[in-house]
């Protein structure tokens, strides 16, 4: 026997020594030494379950072959990964499982790319002696979801797709029915699931038993044309890649091992791809003709943004471009706002105020370059706050589950509304609608309970300490112990990541709060990191490339000569006529300010409106003009995710018609605005971003598949935006006693996503959700339909009750078609209140 | 055979579930004993008596408990397997319905043993009687405080829970049992890690048979070394024999353990039914292979019965005389063993079927030339490879049936129809 040295066990594996750490798997010691075990069950980030027996291998002494999958090295161990025993276990097992095995691959989607043809091939042996009757389970394909079809007679008991829903996705809406031979991995009693619709299930499956029904018989994966683009959808900066077959896309898919997402992906990325072939996109220039539009010709177009042009000045031209461009578009796009149409006024949104994003800016210290989520996730507490992970980032909270779960990490979630991840937490906080701020100055203020010296320094950068515990806490809807239990959480943690969303953005100026609660951790000597979890897929690069009205590329403050409206002052100066001249690009500003009416009559005054767009949204019906645009699997460029991860897209095709590349566009209006502007020739704009963007210096964009780096930190100060002033909260009247909170839908996410069929197959009917003591108090039962009213709207919905949502709180989903939830707003208001009638 | 009955001293008395009856015969009297004795001591005492686990494995139950971590802070279990799945087995049923303080009793004072103040029986699903009796039992146990808190006005406090399974025999293997009572499917954990050390909720865990468990009080009253001292050194004590088949008088009889074959068949049990001829003993539960005539003298112990390529197992004697076609009987064996596989791994999930196909049709007279060795092929395929015991247990049965009667299957093969006359 050989000696241990070094805290590592030697091993021999098929007579090559391997050292590895205690417990390490036989599986993963045999891939140091190139030595390949074959397995089905087997999962990386699964449960080790050790079934299938594929995996089985020799150990010198054991009687029984052991599963190398499950199966800790030990000291000294003498391991046969290719003796004769094992060769004809492995063949032996693959006998068995064809035995019962449908093995109709001539008319199975995952013929070509299936596992278990794969290991037939390469361990099988040629011919089976099974000659008995075979037990089918089922005689035709089953839907289980609108997007998953099931063969259950193609399935060979791995159990991958019952352990990713139950351990990763956190749903568990599959389990294995029957037994022996008749098992059956499916839904509850085989019905369609209330789930994610995902499709993980379909994504762990090694063979054609799970399959997409929208892919269904449409190609081979041979025939498939590929390319690795980023998931549109929300700023996680999923890796996604394309495949279309004779100019149509049928599929996106998560490959294991490209991007950080690794095989990972939620509903919206995995079925959300049919936008690109969608009938419904626009294809050519339009221009306003009395109540409807006109086809044009681009030079026509041009030619009518000449003559409009020459009669706007420069301070009442404005744009807003989507933060869903890639970074290139971005920076070309706030270099033709600001020096070809010689205008500061740009933005990169309608939902929230330029300053109200600054002091977001500020306090997640975006400027301090990326983090990565892994680590993040790994420290002793992970703090989500002011963002509903579990539907608006799903693959984030695929990974905080399944890293908490695993009990590296302590979870807590504060939070206005319940979240599917309240299941996985440690502490789930329900805090009032709006009053975010006054909830961490409550924190803040357990933290510092009996140290009166760090609360006055911390009284000096404008923490609050007059207003008590009590009191805050009752204001904010928390108890004050459930405060205290928190503030002794963070106090035990050393490490704590703070993972801050959008709510922060919209509900109000929690920002501030944020920041003092960075400085009072800090001052603890908490190693903090603190990581925005944004929804729009280059939300963090449009701030970066300075799409913003008071900072230019590379967050560099602007003088106060040089800043200029954000969205919300523009749509003020067309409403007051101010407004000469919009350039809008794939920004739905109607469908998206938080007051409809207003926003819509102030595009309707706006006096040359130019909207750039894929599909015919509410803001492209009141403009003047239209230009049919790209989207995200049609161009080049990169995306810049949350967490500042710089990616590559790729084209999969061309735009559809006469609709062209957003960059071209520009760049022909950069020069009809102003001749010769593009003489100077910035071909390479990569690298005029890097020249004026130091946080991008090391991106290096020609990457190809894998990633093209994270961001740097530069030396700008945000410090400027907290200077914002706190918004009232909303106080509820009798008349209107709930809170109306929006955001986005686990199916939908932005404009885009509700123009996709499929993910509009899974949720056709919009809802309202309310939790239980809200409904009985209102005498209401889930599914019924009611109206909900705010003074100067009403509209009708489907009740879902969410159990762990406070009372006095509705949620509506943004971004429904046909529900315009923005009218439940009035200008100014950042929490509506509405009531529910049935 | 007259021996005195210690597992089975009450069963025979009127009202013998009731806690009075078992109070009038000594009952809790071991329990107050064992109160009284330090948990080492008592942990001692099971290992001195040589005790092995009556379910089947024989695993020394005192070093089994000696195993369980002594931190007073952990919180341990003991789960009582009553799953009583094993064909041919009812032993345990007849403690259960008739003795059900005596199983109780065994189960403080093991409780006591391994500083647990949670125990679990799980009765097989059919056993809905059983259930009710034992539910009432402990029901008494806890007026009369036997169970509950400071038991005895010790600082001992216990409780005690029935776990009604769903009829999957898997259940009764320990790691998939606990599956069950955490409300999982019952499929097989994988050990490492051991009950012991992380069972039932990831605590650590005694698992013990029902017969196991009743053997305690006896212990107690009696000391180690009666307990030792009665049959062979290494598998001592008295055992349940549940005799069944071709057998004039069947049933469960309490004997010393290493009783022999043709005792049980001949002395206890009146013989082959109808003074027919015998042909084949199962001795332990259908997953020990087939004895032969020769092997009748072997005296029944765990150690012997291993010996000679079978095993005591639960001590279920299935009898079968010469009118019994072995075909037949392995079809039903391996039926009953491919219906039960629970689906968890491959070789069983698809073995066990698949040998059962090849032996229906064989016993409908549809065998094919190759079919024997077929099945040979299939058991080497199987065995040794599955996650748990289940299916080698299948193909013990198999194996040592085609061991002794291999002709038998040929003949059917050739045939189409049985070699034996007359019968069954």
């Amino acid at each position: 026997m050989v000696e241990a040295v070094d805290d590592k066990l030697i091993l021999e594996i098929d007579g090559k020594e391997v050292r590895v750490p205690f417990g390490t798997l036989i599986l993963d010691a045999a891939k140091e030494v190139d030595v390949t075990i074959p397995t089905f069950c087997y999962q990386a980030r699964l449960s080790g379950i050790g079934s299938c027996r594929m995996c089985i291998v020799e150990i010198e002494g054991q009687k029984k072959l052991q599963p190398a999958c499950i199966t800790p090295v030990m000291d000294g161990m003498k391991i046969a990964t290719n003796s004769e025993t094992v060769v004809s276990a492995r063949r032996s097992m693959l006998e068995f499982l064809l035995s019962n095995h449908a093995k109709d691959c001539p008319v199975c989607d995952k013929a070509g790319e299936c596992e278990l043809q794969d290991m037939v091939y390469s361990h099988g042996q040629r011919k089976s002696k099974f000659e008995e009757k075979k037990i089918s389970l089922h005689v035709k394909d089953y839907i289980i979801s609108p997007v998953i079809i099931k063969n259950s007679n193609r399935c060979v008991q791995c159990v991958r797709c019952v352990r990713v829903c139950r351990e990763v996705v956190g749903r568990g809406v599959l389990g294995s029915v029957g037994r022996g031979a008749y098992q059956e991995e499916t839904s509850f009693r085989k019905g369609e699931l209330d789930c994610d619709s995902c499709g993980m299930c379909i994504e762990v499956c090694p063979v054609g038993c799970f399959m997409r029904l929208p892919y269904r018989y449409k190609a081979r994966p041979w025939d498939l044309k590929s390319a690795i683009s980023v998931c549109p959808y929300c700023a996680t900066g999923c890796k996604t890649t394309l495949q279309e077959r004779d100019g149509e896309v049928v599929r996106s898919i998560a490959f294991k091992g490209l991007g950080f997402n690794d095989w990972l992906m939620c509903a919206r990325g995995r079925f959300g791809y049919d936008i690109l072939n969608s009938d419904k996109r626009l294809t050519k220039p339009l221009r306003k003709k009395g109540d409807g539009f006109e086809e044009i010709s681009w030079s026509e177009a041009m030619g009518m943004i000449s003559a409009e042009f020459a009669k706007t000045s420069p301070e009442k031209r404005g744009g807003v471009a989507t933060a869903s461009l890639p970074n290139e578009e971005l920076f070309f796009f706030q270099k033709l706002m600001r020096e070809a149409m010689g205008t500061p006024n740009l933005d990169s949104t309608s939902r929230w105020s330029g300053d109200t994003a600054g002091a977001y800016m500020a306090a997640t210290a975006i400027n301090e370059g990326g983090r990565t989520i892994y680590k993040a996730v790994n420290s002793d507490t992970v703090f989500v706050l002011g963002t509903q992970l579990s539907e608006e980032n799903p693959v984030i909270d695929y990974i905080v589950r399944h890293v908490t779960d695993s009990g590296r990490s302590n979870l807590v979630i504060v939070s206005p509304r319940a979240m599917k991840l309240d299941a996985t937490a440690h502490q789930s906080l329900r805090h009032t609608p709006g009053e975010l701020a006054k909830f961490l100055n409550a924190l803040i203020l357990c933290l510092y309970e009996g140290d009166a010296g760090g609360l006055a320094s911390l009284e000096e950068v404008g923490l609050s300490s007059k207003v008590s515990i009590a009191e805050l806490a009752k204001l904010a809807g928390v108890t004050v112990d459930e405060l205290r239990q928190l503030s002794m959480r963070l106090k035990r943690s050393e490490t704590i990541s703070i993972l801050a969303g959008t709510d922060i953005l919209k509900l109000d100026q929690g920002a501030r709060g944020l920041r003092l609660l960075k400085l009072a951790l800090e001052a603890m000597g908490k190693r903090l990191r603190i990581l925005p979890i944004l929804d729009r897929a280059n939300q963090r690069g449009a701030w970066g490339m300075g799409v913003h009205p008071s900072l230019g590329p590379g967050f560099s403050p602007l003088s106060d000569d040089e800043k200029g409206l954000d969205c919300y002052g523009m749509l003020e100066a067309a409403a007051a006529g101010e407004m000469d001249l919009m350039y809008v690009i794939g920004e739905d500003i109607a469908g998206m300010y938080p007051d409809r009416a207003f926003a819509e009559d102030a595009l309707s005054k706006v006096g040359f409106l130019i909207v750039q767009e894929t599909f015919m949204t509410d803001t492209a019906l009141k403009a003047d003009l239209i230009l049919p645009g790209a989207l995200a699997g049609e161009k080049t460029g990169t995306f810049t995710n949350q967490v500042g991860r710089v990616q590559n897209l790729a084209p999969i095709q061309s735009p559809p018609g006469g609709a062209r590349i957003d960059l071209d566009i520009m760049g022909d209006i950069a020069s009809t605005v102003s001749k010769g502007f593009m003489d100077d020739g910035c071909t390479d704009i990569f690298g005029c971003i890097q020249k004026v963007v130091p946080s991008y210096l090391n991106i290096d964009n020609k990457s190809t598949g894998k990633d093209c780096g994270s961001v740097i930190s530069t030396d700008v100060s945000l410090e400027a935006f907290f200077n914002v002033a706190e918004s009232p909260g909303a106080v509820p009247t009798e008349e209107y006693p709930l809170r109306l909170i929006t955001g986005n839908h686990l199916f939908y996410s932005g404009n885009l996503s509700s123009y996709s069929d499929i993910l509009g197959s899974l949720l056709k009917e919009p809802v309202a959700e309310v939790g239980p003591e809200t409904a009985k108090a209102l005498g209401l039962e889930d599914g019924q339909n009611i109206n909900v009213a705010s003074e100067g709207y009403l509209d009708s919905f489907r009740l879902k009750i969410s159990k762990g949502t406070p009372a006095g709180v509705v949620f509506i989903a943004e971004n429904y078609e046909d529900k315009p939830i923005n009218r439940f707003f009035k200008r100014g208001e950042t929490i509506p209140l509405v009531k529910i009638t049935s | 055979m007259a021996v005195e009955k210690i597992l089975l001293h009450n069963v025979d008395k009127p009202n013998s579930h009731k806690l009075d009856t078992y109070l009038a015969g000594g009952g809790y009297e071991d329990l107050r004993k064992a109160l009284a004795m330090g948990r080492d001591d008592l942990v001692q005492l099971v290992k001195d008596s040589g005790l092995r686990g009556r379910g089947g494995a024989g695993f020394p139950a005192g070093l089994k408990w000696s195993f369980i971590p002594k931190d007073p802070s952990l919180q341990k279990y003991l789960c009582c397997n009553a799953d009583e799945g094993e064909p041919g087995t009812f032993k345990d049923r007849i403690i259960i319905e008739k003795d059900p303080h005596l199983l109780i009793e065994g189960m403080a004072i093991t409780c006591h043993a391994i500083n647990s103040d949670k125990s679990y029986i799980y009765i097989r699903g059919e056993f809905e009687y059983g259930a009710q009796i034992l539910e009432q039992a402990i029901e008494e146990a806890y007026e009369k405080g036997y169970l509950g808190k400071n038991i005895m006005g010790t600082d001992f406090s216990l409780d005690m829970y029935v776990h009604r399974g769903y009829g999957a025999y898997i259940c009764g293997e320990e790691t998939a049992l606990l599956e069950s009572i955490e409300g999982y499917r019952g499929q097989p954990r994988k050990k490492p890690p051991f009950p012991a050390l992380a069972g039932l909720n990831g605590k650590p865990t005694v698992i013990n048979n029902v017969e196991s468990l009743a053997c305690i009080p006896g212990i107690i009253r009696k000391g180690s070394k009666w307990f030792a001292n009665m049959g062979p050194e290494k598998s001592p004590g008295p055992k349940l024999f549940c005799v069944s088949g071709h057998i004039e008088k069947p049933g469960v009889y309490e004997l010393p353990m290493g009783t022999t074959g043709r005792e049980i068949i001949y002395e206890v049990c009146g013989g082959i039914k109808a003074g027919r001829k015998f042909k084949a003993v199962i001795p332990g539960g259908v997953t020990a292979p087939m004895l032969v005539e020769k092997d009748l003298d072997l005296s029944m112990d765990f150690d012997t019965m291993a010996q000679a390529g079978s095993m005591l197992g639960s001590g279920a004697v299935i009898v079968m005389d010469d009118t019994t076609c072995m075909v037949r009987t392995s079809y039903i064996i391996n039926r009953f063993f491919s219906h039960e596989s629970c689906g968890k791994c491959t070789p069983c999930r698809e073995g066990t079927i698949w040998m059962t196909q090849i032996l229906e049709r064989m016993e409908n007279g549809e065998g094919r030339p190759g079919d024997v060795e077929e099945l040979e092929r299939l058991c080497d395929n199987i065995f040794g490879r599955t996650f748990c015991p289940l299916g080698d247990g299948a193909v013990m049965a198999l194996r040592g049936c085609l061991k002794h009667f291999r002709e038998e299957f040929v003949y059917h093969v050739e045939n189409g129809r049985c070699m034996v006359k007359g019968g069954f």
